[in-house]
């Protein structure tokens, strides 16, 4: 049970590699071409579904794209395998019990409960062949209602694992019964010194509520948003600029227009992130539910959906406005002094949110900020993580998002259709305010 | 098929540049139009107002009497002066992608992709990167791109600049061969050698304007009348120099090219060869393309 997780990542990852090395010997075979030739026949959306499609072919077929992928695709697997491995080493203990007894097998049973294991009893005739069996690493405890415990390994002290706490537990608990028993307790006395309860200890501060796995989950769809915004909007800009720098999109403008051009570009690079966070997200899932994690436990889902939701949202927002900068470069270096400024308010939302989910508490800067189109992608998913965020409000974020990404896309084609034909140094945005005001 | 693609009192002012001023000519289909003009003429300014690449600020094109617009520019091919193709791209899927945008159906533009790549001696670097492809074959294959829509009207900004003398052969046919066969053909070029055994006519332009246009010969029969004479014994045509009204041209290894004024008779030039020494050639002839031009643009 242990290695099924490791070796499923493996497969993985292995296949991953496979079709991306596959790809990069032009093989007309492999899985990626035949999507090629598929996409290649099809006319959806007119021209902008053929610059829409051509995106997605050379994105597919990218080395760039194929390393990043199999990156991401480790990184999730080691993301939601490797807690797991810790967390749970060994969920069942193998237990005989010699001079048994029901009572004593419900305590120990209770026991293995309350440190998070479950307990299996095997039948010994006698003690010989109970140690026998330890020995042969059969059992994990012998447990002698005459009053002796076996293990085969002595305990230290510090071990923490489950089944050393288990059996400390087992023996404080059994020397206490035979302590209440000699005193001459009655079963009542004995039961009510057993279940003593500890006085409860209140701090006058609030403290930090313990993470919750919908919190977890959001950490990890935060990071997601973040990576992939980046990647994707990075290609955005570049691709746009390219388009600018080789000149072809004099040949492709004298054909289509502008906005289908820029149209085109946001929704094939848009479809091929939303495509690698669906699977990247679906293996997360399909991981998790394999190897036990508590990812995909109770409000985890939810925090999923609002991931992807705000992925969609993000990129649609940010997408834009890439673009439009984009088109005032046709070099690198010049895309360098517009590249702060676009990114600045992505990695505040981003940091403010991960501080906020880290800290086990949205902050009000937090809450705020789900309402920003620009911050929303990373604070109203990290809002969902802490259940802080009702249908309504979540609603009322993308509807704001929505329509600033409206105006957005309007605005970002005037600058794009004005800017993209300019050459010679980049264009100023002071040079764009006629065609804005237009 | 045959129309015609009308440039009409095309204007445009950068600033105080005035890139085009009411620029009009024509260029009717069946005939291979050079464009011609010195570096900043506006040129390129004319080609990309065509495809609505440049804002005019007064002016249309039309092409058979309507007004082009996105419709119509579907059914034109554009070559710019600074290639246009994707570095990364396949050059069978680049060209075959620009087909497609020019709304052929995937089949179609694929078979003519095929055609062109052959008919432009590329086909063997059909799977191969264009960045991947010399400068020669790259403007192959953007000529191909313009080409792969069987397009009604051609607009090739420098076509044949920095091509070897095979490229030259190998696109000059193709425009040739696309002008006969009914489509308008404009190009522009620096090489006037070339452009006058391409073209039919051409249209001359300088500061934004149109300062000469005609079919070559028409040109060439028309200005200046130009005499090359050959005396024994001068290689400088020195004898010329001194007769009013007549400028020595050029003068190659004892032939001297003379151009006389309207008022200069051609005897009075035949007497000064006399004198100076047995006449050997005298020749009335029509002005070569490059005459024609430079003396277009220098008035």
């Amino acid at each position: 049970m242990k290695a099924l997780p490791v070796v499923v990542a493996a497969l993985v990852a292995v296949t991953v590699i496979r079709l991306a090395l596959r790809g990069r010997g032009r093989g007309r075979s492999s899985p990626i071409s035949l999507l090629v030739a598929r996409l290649r026949g099809r006319r959806l959306l007119g021209d902008t579904g053929l610059v829409a499609g051509r995106e997605i072919r050379e994105r597919l077929r990218s080395l760039v794209f194929r390393v990043v992928t199999v990156i991401l695709f480790a990184v999730v697997a080691a993301a939601v395998v490797i807690p797991a491995i810790h967390s749970g080493t060994t969920k069942s203990q193998r237990v005989a019990v010699v001079a048994s007894s029901a009572s004593l097998e419900a305590e120990l049973h209770d026991l293995a409960k309350s440190v998070g294991l479950s307990v299996e009893f095997v039948n010994v005739p006698d003690r010989s062949q109970a140690r026998a069996a330890l020995s042969a690493g059969q059992l994990n405890m012998v447990v002698d209602g005459a009053g002796e415990i076996l293990v085969k390994n002595p305990i230290s002290a510090s071990d923490t694992s489950a089944g050393a706490r288990y059996v400390r537990a087992v023996s404080v608990t059994l020397g206490a019964q035979r302590a209440f028993a000699q005193a001459g307790l009655t079963p009542e006395q004995a039961a009510t010194v057993a279940n003593a309860k500890p006085l409860p200890v209140e701090s006058i501060q609030p403290g930090k509520k313990a993470r919750t796995a919908a919190a977890a989950t959001a950490l990890l769809g935060v990071i997601l948003i973040f990576i992939v915004l980046t990647q994707y909007l990075t290609w955005t800009l570049m691709g746009v600029m390219e388009e600018k720098a080789s000149r072809v999109v004099e040949v492709l403008l004298a054909t289509v227009r502008p906005t289908q051009l820029l149209a085109g570009k946001v929704i094939g690079i848009g479809a091929v992130a939303l495509a690698q966070a669906v699977a990247l997200v679906a293996f997360a899932l399909v991981l998790a539910k394999a190897v036990g994690s508590s990812l995909v436990h109770g409000a985890a889902p939810l925090v999923v959906a609002a991931t992807l939701v705000w992925l969609i949202l993000g990129y649609a927002f940010y997408s834009w406005l890439y673009a439009a900068a984009g088109s005032l470069a046709e070099r690198q270096d010049q895309v360098q002094s517009l590249a702060l400024p676009l990114s600045a308010p992505l990695i505040f939302g981003y940091i403010v949110s991960l501080t906020g989910v880290s800290s086990g508490n949205a902050s009000l800067l937090v809450k705020v900020l789900a309402y920003l189109p620009p911050t929303a992608p990373f604070a109203m998913p990290t809002l969902v993580g802490f259940g802080e965020a009702t249908w309504w409000q979540f609603m009322l974020s993308v509807v704001v998002s929505l329509v600033c990404t409206v105006v957005m896309a309007i605005v970002a084609s005037r600058i794009y259709g004005t800017a993209v034909l300019q050459t010679g140094g980049r264009v100023r945005l002071r040079e764009l305010v006629p065609t804005l005001t237009k | 098929m045959a129309g015609v693609l009308e440039l009409d009192g095309l204007s445009r002012q950068y600033g105080a540049v005035t890139a085009l001023d009411k620029l009009s000519f024509c260029v009717p289909s069946g005939q291979v139009v050079g464009f011609l003009g010195p570096n900043g003429a506006g040129k390129t300014t004319t080609m990309r107002a065509i495809f609505g690449l440049t804002d005019l600020d007064a002016g249309s094109v039309r092409w058979n009497g309507a007004p082009v617009g996105p419709a119509q520019r579907r059914r034109f091919g554009y070559m710019p002066e600074e290639r246009g193709l994707y570095p990364n791209m396949l050059v069978a899927e680049q060209v075959e992608y620009l087909g497609r945008l020019h709304g052929m159906d995937a089949a179609a533009a694929a078979a003519a992709t095929r055609r062109w790549l052959e008919r432009l001696e590329v086909a063997d670097r059909a799977t191969s990167k264009v960045e991947a492809l010399s400068h020669g074959n790259q403007q192959r294959v953007q000529l191909a791109a313009a080409l792969v829509h069987d397009p009604g009207v051609l607009v090739l900004d420098e076509p044949l600049a920095g091509l070897d003398p095979t490229g030259i052969d190998v696109i000059g046919e193709v425009l040739v061969e696309q002008a006969h066969t009914g489509r308008c053909v404009l190009f522009s070029s620096h090489q006037l050698d070339l452009v006058e055994d391409l073209c039919e006519s051409v249209a001359i332009i300088d500061h934004g304007r149109l300062v000469a246009s005609g079919s070559v010969d028409e040109l060439a029969a028309t200005g200046a009348r130009r005499l090359t004479v050959r005396v024994e014994g001068d290689r400088q045509g020195t004898w010329a120099r001194a007769i009013p009204g007549v400028k020595v041209s050029e003068a190659d290894g004892g032939e001297v090219r003379l151009v006389l004024d309207d008022s200069t008779s051609s005897d009075v030039v035949l007497d000064a060869a006399r004198a100076a020494g047995r006449v050997t050639q005298f020749l009335f002839q029509r002005r070569r393309l490059s005459e024609v031009f430079r003396e277009a643009v220098s008035r």
